[in-house]
């Protein structure tokens, strides 16, 4: 470079420098950046490499959970099941020897945030194993990371149909049933019915949820096979909040069933609106909101809860394995309160992470995978087992809340207790 | 070596930049975590490049940009499982579909001015999620769209999308400066800087809007597609959420609006930012609070971004000496031949028209505002060739009945002709086109341009090449020097605009219309705050142009001035002529000294008239 | 027939409501021309507030519009003095901006402080009913209806009747007029926002009864509001009400008749259509014309 340049390619920006000068010293840095960065990278491994598991060093296993946003509530609940888990398996001596440490984050019910997360966990944290977030939208494009990265994903809520049907081979759903199949149980009992106490006339109202609206679909297809006559059926928004013309289109046609694919606030909502117009059908059935307990008895009433069904993947009172330790811990880690839904899901998730990598002996993913195939591990859900697609192939629970309580009325097996209440009685 | 050395620093910088971009996955490939974090940050700095075109340099601010990155998004992952296609064939389709669509809402919102536009394009964004959620058939609503997994080992994981959103990055960064090196970016920043101005020199600011907009849109949604690739999976919430938008117009105004690196620089500082929150910050709970100080602290500490903020401490620690106006070269010691040449280009082609004809023709127009009648049932001729005065009291009407002939303002009666032909149905762009153009009273520069961009931006006529042609150099950028050269201020041509003196604007502001090759122009006060031996000068230029064919009509307090130059004379008051003849006449008119000097005005003795009227109308009728 | 009426009178309880919350955005607009974005995410702050204190102290909800309006007269008329007036020289894109960073503060901060749960306040009235023939119209509708019009007659007393009101007015048709008549236009200007900002204090608290919320819900409100005032004519609170009204109708019989879906959707073709044609809304003026 020689000494003499002038400054005219600056006048732009209207600056006088020593361009010679600043030319060598970028260029030097520049120089030494790139060989920082080199001397950084020279021992980075290949993605598909795993981190050697020494058997003295803790099984960690990663998760990502929507800690805050849209999803914050169930995700919280999920959380408190996997640290029960944590802490019940840890008094027990641990997995294959190993303490088990949860490293646990927070994707903020945000799809590229939940995916930076399981890759973080995944390529850069090297975890041993991981469990699944909350909700079929976070769980979509987290378990494509998983399946990029051939690591067994095992979620606690996901049972969206297309979620089976994009050939994943690493993709296990840990509840009984998928949602089109979570009505079969309540069918069945309507089924079980003499045909003077079947409902003639029904209403579906759902809300546009991926989870919710296909129970309610594939409770009216399967209904209207049976004879009962759909009188209104409807999708609102997610986000509807005023369900007063709602109910009273509904109350205008008087049906005897009335199968709403209620989340938890809509779930509310229409009862609000039913007790508005006084209008009360003789059997209400409601997807998910029932099950929020406390919550919900506070939301709608206790005494207008009673009769309400819906469908659970899990109770207090089964009798599987674990489930009253689940229970008890519970209770005793979060001040006697009673698990949530989400929060043995989460568990039953871990747990059959826990019983494949046992049997196994290691934390070969591919390995683990075969054995969840084949298997059927007990969980506090009862046995799951799979198809090749990871969607299960149980049945769901038809529960009823009855005297302030909630019990198990089907199948037959599982029912805690002979009595259901029908019909259900008017609003107080 | 000199080469390189007379590229401006800053796109050295980017250049060093972009190479280390490049070299990065090569020297480290094997985390995609990282690279997973800077892809995305290539994807909004995609973004906020793509909004500064309407929003930086158009000034009109766009709050629901991410719905471009859904669309596209859409119609790529729609299109793929149609037709059974791997998305990345598809993705000019998704910028396809994201233009269409702009260009759609564009032309119903952006016919006028005004805040309408913010609130569309937020409804819009929200309409968009509603659409995608209930159109099932075609988007399967909430429950989403899923596709296939990427066909490449995983072991190479992001390492393909990291290229391809960088290899989008870098296309965008040179659209956007394309853009900006033409007349369609000097017509957008105009139209930000002062938009009615920009009509008036021939921009048609609807036309350039519009394309705007869409030309903001299709990298987004070329990137929405690939985007859709990356997740596998969409959804109508995660495809248009607000939040989305958000961090578009944070990352771009922190970064610098208007600039062409600054949205980069802040798009990168946002994803960063906001990854290391997550990281180390207390979870995402506070993201949204995060987001929302930062766009607040922004707009109130740091509104012009940090790269402009930066440029300034390094001015006022490295300041240019300012130089005058090259007087004498304008008072005609400068090279004859420059001045001859531009001259003749500037002359108006001979249209079968001899002198004499009527030019623009004002009749019975009026124009009220509310009680106040401007402009009473006027009429007014000019004729070809000529140059015509218009004088007349402050309050007379004069300047409305200028914006009432230019399309500023439309009358509420009335006809006026130009040329035979009826304009005052015409935009004011269309006005210009036909050769019609105006200085004003208190200059209306573009003051962030420089001075030639100001010069160069008018559009003499309304083709699309125009539009596009080059701005920087080439044909239009050497007849605005040449025409910044006649008014002796060729030296000032890299000045920003807004730093010259009054004087000074008001030369810019003449050759600014000069470059519309006009054939009449409206001057309004042009004396006004000029000093006198350059006065002497702006009526040579004045006389020159009317001998090349230009036709002036002139609004003048200077009465001097004007019996000197201008004939006929015509006197407004009250929004009407009352008096219209050559100067002499003018000058004795009864019915004219009553209307200026009031009816107790007596005339002085005879050698004293002139230096009478010259006193009484310098103290100022105004 | 009865599901008509029924429709109807919903529609015309909710526009009224409706006609109250867009109140304060068409007033800001109309005096000193900035888009208050924040105004959707004001309402939800004070539906918080009047929850809590219903939770605490057991205040009628609706009632409690008395502590909070007050106290949204003061919150404005600060943020006006100490930050909007910052910028109001500026152009009127970095007023929008401000305002809507605003806006993600206040739901930042109420997601911190309040967690990001559904919320509704519930006095003893709220699933009770006025029956009339077949109709039955909910109470809380009702009494949010009497308390958005007494509301709306004290604004137009305010406007109309006071010295101050008749400042703001005249400061919104032409500010340099009324400066010359002794208008102090920054001084009104914050007496304008802060009335603007006031009308949430009532607009929220009918809000906590009326429906379910939590701190992003202010988005939808926005987008509600912006609608009213865009069919109304930006700047025109007559405009507002018919607006407000003629919208409350469209989305409840769209959602009786129509699809539910479908009645959140009126509300941007709504506006899309009348700026097609009519660009300035219902009772809207042009733009002044010398502003060329």
């Amino acid at each position: 470079m020689t000494a003499s340049s002038s400054a005219r390619s600056l006048a732009l920006s209207g600056t006088r420098s020593n361009n010679p000068r600043r030319h060598s010293r970028m260029l030097s840095l520049t120089a030494l950046a790139a060989v920082g960065v080199m001397v950084l990278a020279a021992c980075a491994a290949k993605p598909s490499e795993k981190a050697a598991s020494g058997t003295s060093k803790p099984l960690v296993v990663g998760i990502s959970l929507p800690l805050t946003g849209d999803f914050s509530q169930p995700g919280g609940e999920a959380k408190r099941g996997y640290e029960v888990w944590q802490s019940m398996v840890n008094a027990k001596g641990g997995v294959l020897g190993r303490k088990v440490e949860l490293k646990i984050t927070d994707d903020a019910s945000n799809q590229d945030t939940v995916v930076a997360d399981y890759s973080k966990l995944i390529t850069q944290d090297k975890v041993d194993l991981v469990l699944g977030t909350f909700s079929s939208l976070l769980n979509y494009p987290a378990s494509a990371v998983a399946e990029k990265n051939a690591m067994v994903f095992v979620e606690p809520a996901g049972g969206a149909p297309k979620m089976f049907t994009r050939g994943f081979k690493n993709l296990f759903f840990a509840q009984p049933a998928t949602a089109p199949h979570q009505a079969d149980v309540f069918v069945d009992w309507i089924k079980s019915l003499p045909d003077a106490e079947r409902p003639k006339t029904a209403a579906y109202p759902s809300q546009d949820d991926p989870f919710a609206a296909p129970v309610i679909e594939s409770m009216q297809k399967q209904l209207e096979a049976l004879g009962v006559k759909t009188v209104y059926s409807a999708v609102y928004p997610a986000d509807t909040t005023n369900f007063q013309t709602i109910a009273s289109q509904m109350a205008s046609k008087k049906p005897d069933l009335i199968a709403q694919g209620a989340v938890f606030e809509d779930g509310v909502g229409l009862i609000r609106s039913l007790k508005q117009l006084n209008y009360s059908p003789k059997m209400l059935f409601q997807t998910s909101a029932p099950s929020n307990s406390s919550q919900y008895s506070d939301a709608v009433g206790m005494a207008n809860t009673e009769g309400v069904f819906y469908t659970v993947s899990w109770n207090e009172k089964a009798k599987t394995p674990l489930n009253p330790e689940f229970v008890a811990a519970y209770a005793k880690a979060y001040a006697g309160a009673s698990p949530a839904e989400d929060a043995a899901d989460a568990f039953a998730a871990a747990q059959i992470l826990q019983a494949a990598t046992t049997a196994v002996g290691s934390v070969d993913q591919s390995k683990i995978r075969d054995w969840l195939h084949a298997n059927t591990p007990e969980t506090i859900l009862g046995p799951l087992s799979w198809d090749e697609t990871g969607a299960p192939k149980g049945k769901f629970l038809l529960a009823q809340w009855q005297s302030s309580t909630v019990e198990v009325v089907g199948p037959a097996d599982a029912a805690t207790t002979k009595t259901v209440v029908n019909p259900k009685p008017g609003w107080k | 070596m000199s080469r390189v050395r007379s590229i401006p620093r800053q796109h050295l910088v980017a250049g060093l930049c972009l190479l280390a971009l490049v070299l990065y996955p090569v020297i480290n490939p094997w985390q995609p975590y990282p690279q997973g974090v800077m892809l995305l940050g290539f994807m909004l700095a995609i973004q906020a490049c793509s909004w500064n075109i309407i929003s930086g340099y158009a000034g009109y601010i766009s709050l629901g940009h991410s719905m471009f990155l859904g669309l596209g998004s859409y119609t790529v992952a729609i299109l793929a499982i149609k037709w059974g296609v791997n998305p990345l064939w598809l993705i000019p389709l998704g910028g396809v579909t994201a233009v269409v669509i702009a260009l759609l809402i564009g032309s119903v919102v952006l016919r006028t001015r005004g805040h309408a536009f913010v609130i569309i394009t937020i409804a819009m964004l929200l309409a968009a999620q509603i659409f995608a959620v209930n159109f099932k058939g075609l988007t399967q609503g909430s429950d989403g769209i899923t596709l296939e997994l990427p066909f490449w080992d995983r072991d190479y994981q992001n390492i393909p999308f990291y290229y391809i959103f960088l290899s989008l990055l870098v296309l965008t960064v040179l659209f956007t400066a394309w853009i900006r090196r033409t007349k369609f970016g000097t017509g957008l920043i105009a139209i930000r800087e002062d938009e009615g101005k920009a009509a008036s020199i021939g921009v048609n600011t609807t036309r350039f809007k519009i394309v705007g907009y869409g030309a903001s849109a299709f990298f987004i949604g070329v990137a929405g597609g690939v985007y859709a690739y990356y997740l596998t999976f969409l959804n109508p919430v995660g495809s248009f959420a607000i939040l989305g938008s958000v961090v578009i117009v944070l990352a771009a105004l922190t970064g610098g609006k208007g600039t062409l690196y600054g949205p980069v620089v802040g798009a990168f500082l946002v994803q960063l930012t906001s990854e290391a929150a997550t990281v180390y910050g207390g979870g995402s709970q506070t993201r949204v609070l995060l987001f929302g100080s930062a766009l607040v602290a922004v707009v109130l500490f740091m509104p012009a971004g940090l790269l402009p903020t930066i440029e300034a401490q390094w001015r006022r620690r490295h300041p240019v000496t300012v130089e005058y106006t090259d007087q004498a070269g304008a008072l005609g010691h400068g090279p004859a031949t420059t001045r001859e040449r531009a001259l003749a280009d500037v002359a108006v082609q001979a249209d079968g028209q001899s002198q004499g004809d009527v030019l623009l023709e004002v009749r019975g127009v009026s124009k009220r505002f509310g009680g106040l009648v401007a402009v009473d049932n006027a009429n007014l001729t000019v004729r070809k060739g000529s140059i015509t005065a218009l004088i007349g009291p402050n309050g007379s009407g004069k300047t409305t009945l200028f914006n009432l002939i230019t399309g500023g303002m439309t009358a509420d009666s009335g006809e006026i002709y130009f040329d035979g032909q009826r304009i005052d149905r015409m935009k004011p762009w269309e006005r210009g086109h036909l050769g019609l153009g105006r200085t004003f009273q208190i200059t209306r520069l573009f003051k962030e341009m420089t001075v030639q961009e100001n010069v160069v931006a008018p559009l003499p006529d309304s083709r699309w090449r125009t539009m596009f042609a080059d701005a920087v150099s080439g044909h239009e950028a050497a007849r605005a020097r040449e025409l910044l050269d006649i008014v002796g201020l060729g030296r000032f041509a890299g000045e920003r605009a807004g730093a010259l003196s009054y004087g000074q604007q008001k030369l810019v502001e003449l050759a600014q219309v000069l470059m519309l090759e006009p054939r009449l122009i409206l001057l309004d006060e042009p004396a006004g705050g000029v000093n006198p031996s350059l006065l002497g000068r702006l009526t040579g230029v004045i006389r020159e142009l009317n001998e090349r064919g230009i036709s002036f009509l002139v609004v003048e307090h200077n009465i001097p001035l004007v019996l000197e130059l201008c004939d006929p004379v015509v006197v407004f008051s009250r929004g009407t002529p009352i008096a219209e003849g050559p100067p002499g006449m003018i000058r004795e008119d009864p019915v004219v000294l009553d209307a200026y000097l009031g009816d107790d005005w007596r005339p002085a003795p005879v050698d004293d008239a002139a230096k009478a009227v010259r006193a009484s109308t310098h103290r100022g009728v105004h | 027939m009865t599901q008509l009426v029924q429709a109807l009178a919903l529609g015309l309880l909710i526009g009224g409501v409706y006609a109250l919350m867009a109140s304060g955005l068409a007033l800001i607009f109309g005096v000193m021309r900035i888009i208050n974005i924040a105004q959707g995410a004001l309402l939800i702050l004070v539906a918080m507030i009047t929850w809590w204190l219903w939770r605490k102290t057991g205040i009628d909800p609706i009632l409690a519009s008395v502590i909070t309006t007050p106290l949204m007269f003061g919150f404005g008329w600060v943020l006006y003095r100490f930050v909007v007036s910052r910028i109001r020289d500026q152009s009127a894109s970095m007023s929008v901006l401000l305002t809507f960073g605003f806006a993600l503060v206040i739901e930042g901060v109420l997601n911190v402080v309040a967690g990001n749960r559904f919320r509704s306040a519930t006095p003893s009235y709220f699933e009770e009913s006025f029956r009339m023939g077949g109709v039955s119209l909910p109470k809380t509708q009702v009494y949010g209806f009497i308390a958005a019009l007494v509301v709306l007659a004290a604004l137009y007393l305010i406007l109309t009747r006071t010295w101050t009101g008749r400042a703001i007015r005249a400061t919104s048709q032409n500010p340099s007029g009324a400066a010359l008549v002794g208008v102090g236009a920054a001084g009104t200007a914050a007496l304008a926002f802060a009335l603007g900002t006031a009308t949430t204090g009532v607009g929220g608290s009918i809000l906590s009864v009326l429906y379910p919320f939590f701190p992003a819900s202010h988005y939808d409100w926005i987008s509600r509001l912006l609608g009213i005032v865009v069919l109304g004519g930006l700047g025109s609170l007559p405009g507002a009400m018919v607006g407000a009204l003629i919208l409350g109708l469209a989305e409840t019989l769209t959602a009786t008749y129509g699809s539910l879906r479908w009645s959140t959707l009126v509300f941007y073709l709504v506006i899309m259509v009348v700026l097609l044609f009519r660009p300035q809304g219902l009772y809207g003026a042009k733009l002044r014309e010398d502003a060329v």
